[in-house]
């Protein structure tokens, strides 16, 4: 049984989302501070964490950290429009994704999946992952379209690789920069915004209406494709 | 040179000044001896030696050396050409009209000597004051602080008067201020001038001038010509007070009338989608009702919508409580205007289903140092008002296109246009176009936008539209020529 926990000082928001998740088959957990949410993290050990941003102890952010520390559980943030730079920082901390309140729950449920499917992928570690006719031969650093190999510079390959080895996770800016260009870069997101979209430009996606990458703007990308077995 | 030197030209007609003793004892004595040393040549040439003399002392010293010198040089040529020599003595009518001569002279070289120097003096001190009052005027105008204003006043006084130190005690509508200037390397302690600040019955403090411990005290000339300059001073800090006000007023009305717009707002707009959302919540939970599931998806569906239109509005008057509160700093990094556009038509286009939005971008979009999530929600707001005009099915055109050092990005749409008259306000707080008044808009989100790219050195405006619709553009600076400008 996949084990929910959710972390808000709201008691409506989380009867809401007990009553929503429990429907879907899940097991629900809450928690209404941040103290107590590190602790369920490490006792119940759940599968995905749904943490809000403003809780009355302790600051979201410093619960990622802390929970980070000795888990990878997925967490999605919950917070207000009007905390953007917070959202950065905490997915900077480790957070896989952000949702807005108010959100709907099927756009909740959606990203809860894409964000689980992250760790599932760990555990068993395709080598070679499909998206409709996308498909990436990780050992082989081997890209194919439609069966057509897909001519990648190194930067773009690495770019791709950081994005279909994280699905679901929304990649800050700042992170896909040190990942794929090194410890040194962070702010160059012009160089990030030409690659990312000649990568889209040789696998077909259409930034109108993309089925692989999304734009978050202002904070980084998403992949969004599901792999197809 | 100061008003106090010219004043100390002027006293070489009033007193006899140091030089002028000097030159009255040097000059008959030179004259003497010169005639001494000719010899015998008769007395003419020993007159026109002292005549000369007597212009000089008067000419140097002012009217008072020349007269003595002239009583000087009377004694001294009977005493010396006059047999027995150096006898004192005069005899006959003849003998006297040299004297008289002598003084007439000195009389008449040191008036007009002495006249010329005060009208000198005269004319340097009227060009010295027009000068002061000019500047002072110019600074009194310019509608500046009050404590710049009086910093730039007694600061000026200084050296005009020779003063050693000048200070202005000012109360202004409750606050106490205090300027003060000193004289570098002046010695303080001197005479003291205390001179008040009054408008009409209005006085708003004092002015103290010190000056140097070794000088004398202002002239009465100099006391009048302060206490002209400081009804001036007093004036400005008058007319500072009012503007001041004026602001204070002005600044209040408009609070005023946002606050009353923002609540007939909020009691309209938010009550309206609450009402529908309870209306189709308490149907729902009515047990005494069958909702067919067609009925029930509608009622959902209009809680949905009204709930998403609630939270536009809390978000908008967010917005605009911190652009109000002067909080809307933006956070810059270098994006594109392109790339933005493309992520806001994504994220929206599943909820903008009844139009349809057509991306029209250019090649080559230069970077623009922007807030990506500020001008985001700009072209949000702006994708959003155009498809709440557009009719059904209408084409929404969103194009990012660069265009001399700016990047310039337009929301056209096929609706049915904006008023001539609304076209000034559409960008104001809770303004709604006269022609759709009932619009499900909140009446905020052109004024965020504009604030937003404003905030980004840009400009926003109504496009001209020769094929019906609307067209809403703006346009952002492009980063080199913006880090130009930095530069300069």
């Amino acid at each position: 049984m996949t084990v929910v926990l959710v972390v808000d000082d709201e008691p409506q928001i989380r009867r809401a989302l007990r009553t929503s998740l429990e429907a879907h088959g899940y097991d629900v957990a809450t928690v209404g501070t941040g103290e107590e949410g590190v602790v369920a993290a490490a006792e119940q050990a759940p599968d995905l964490m749904l943490l809000d941003l403003g809780l009355p102890d302790i600051d979201g952010t410093e619960v990622i950290r802390r929970v980070r520390a000795f888990s990878d559980v997925p967490v999605i943030v919950l917070s207000v429009r009007e905390l953007q730079t917070d959202k950065v920082a905490a997915l900077d901390a480790g957070a896989d994704d952000y949702v807005t309140k108010p959100f709907g729950m099927e756009e909740l449920l959606a990203r809860s999946r894409a964000t689980m499917r992250r760790t599932q992928a760990d555990e068993s570690a395709a080598p070679v992952v499909r998206f409709e006719t996308l498909q990436v031969d990780l050992p082989k650093r081997l890209v194919t379209l439609d069966g057509d190999q897909v001519r990648l510079t190194p930067t773009e390959y690495g770019l791709l690789e950081a994005l279909v080895t994280n699905p679901g996770k929304l990649l800050t800016h700042q992170w896909l920069l040190r990942k794929v260009w090194g410890p040194g870069y962070g702010t160059e997101t012009t160089y990030l915004r030409t690659y990312i979209r000649s990568l889209r430009k040789k696998l077909g996606d259409d930034a109108q209406a993309p089925a692989l990458i999304v734009t978050e703007p202002g904070v980084g990308y998403r992949w969004i494709a599901e792999p197809t077995t | 040179m100061s008003l106090a030197d010219t004043e100390k030209a002027g006293q070489r007609f009033h007193g006899v000044s140091g030089r002028g003793v000097v030159i009255t004892l040097i000059a008959p004595a030179a004259a003497g001896a010169a005639s001494m040393s000719l010899g015998r040549s008769g007395p003419a040439a020993a007159i026109a030696l002292f005549l000369l003399a007597i212009v000089i002392a008067a000419v140097v010293g002012g009217l008072w050396s020349g007269l003595a010198a002239a009583i000087i040089s009377s004694f001294a040529l009977p005493f010396l050409y006059r047999e027995p020599r150096f006898r004192l003595q005069f005899d006959g009518t003849e003998e006297l009209l040299t004297p008289v001569v002598f003084l007439t002279v000195a009389l008449v070289v040191g008036i007009l000597v002495g006249g010329a120097a005060e009208e000198r003096a005269r004319a340097s001190r009227r060009e010295r004051e027009a000068r002061l009052l000019r500047h002072l005027s110019s600074a009194f105008v310019s509608g500046e602080v009050p404590d710049r204003v009086l910093d730039d006043f007694v600061r000026v006084l200084l050296e005009p008067f020779g003063l050693a130190s000048a200070e202005v005690r000012v109360e202004l509508d409750g606050t106490q201020l205090l300027a003060r200037a000193e004289q570098a390397g002046a010695t303080p302690g001197g005479p003291d001038t205390v001179v008040p600040l009054v408008v009409g019955p209005v006085s708003f403090g004092t002015l103290r001038v010190e000056r140097p411990a070794d000088r004398r005290s202002l002239g009465p000339h100099d006391q009048l010509l302060l206490e002209a300059l400081s009804k001036q001073a007093a004036a400005a800090l008058d007319r500072a007070r009012l503007d001041a006000r004026a602001r204070v007023a002005q600044l209040d009305a408009e609070t005023n009338q946002l606050r009353a717009a923002m609540f007939s707002s909020v009691t309209h707009d938010f009550r309206t989608p609450l009402a529908s959302i309870k209306a189709g919540v308490t149907s729902l939970l009515d047990r005494s009702v069958e909702h067919d599931p067609g009925q029930e998806r509608e009622l959902l569906t209009t809680i949905l919508e009204e709930t998403d239109r609630l939270n536009r509005l809390v978000g908008n008057i967010l917005d605009l409580a911190r652009i109000r509160a002067g909080a809307l700093t933006p956070t810059r990094h270098e994006a594109g205007l392109d790339e933005i556009a493309e992520a806001v038509v994504a994220r929206l286009s599943p909820s903008l289903d009844r139009v349809r939005v057509v991306l029209d971008i250019a090649d080559d979009v230069p970077s623009v140092a922007v807030d990506e999530m500020q001008l985001d929600q700009v072209m949000t707001n702006l994708l959003e008002n155009a498809a709440r005009h557009s009719p059904h099915n209408g084409e929404i055109r969103l194009s990012v296109a660069p265009t001399g050092g700016q990047v310039v990005v337009r929301v056209a749409d096929r609706g049915p246009g904006i008023a001539e008259e609304d076209r000034e306000r559409v960008f104001e707080a809770f303004y709604r176009g006269a022609s759709s008044p009932d619009s499900p808009g909140t009446g905020l989100g052109l004024a965020i936008a504009n604030a937003i790219v404003k905030a980004h050195g840009g400009r926003i405006w109504i496009d001209e539209t020769p094929d019906g619709g609307a067209c809403l553009a703006f346009e952002i600076p492009q980063s080199d020529r913006q880090a130009q400008e930095v530069q300069a």
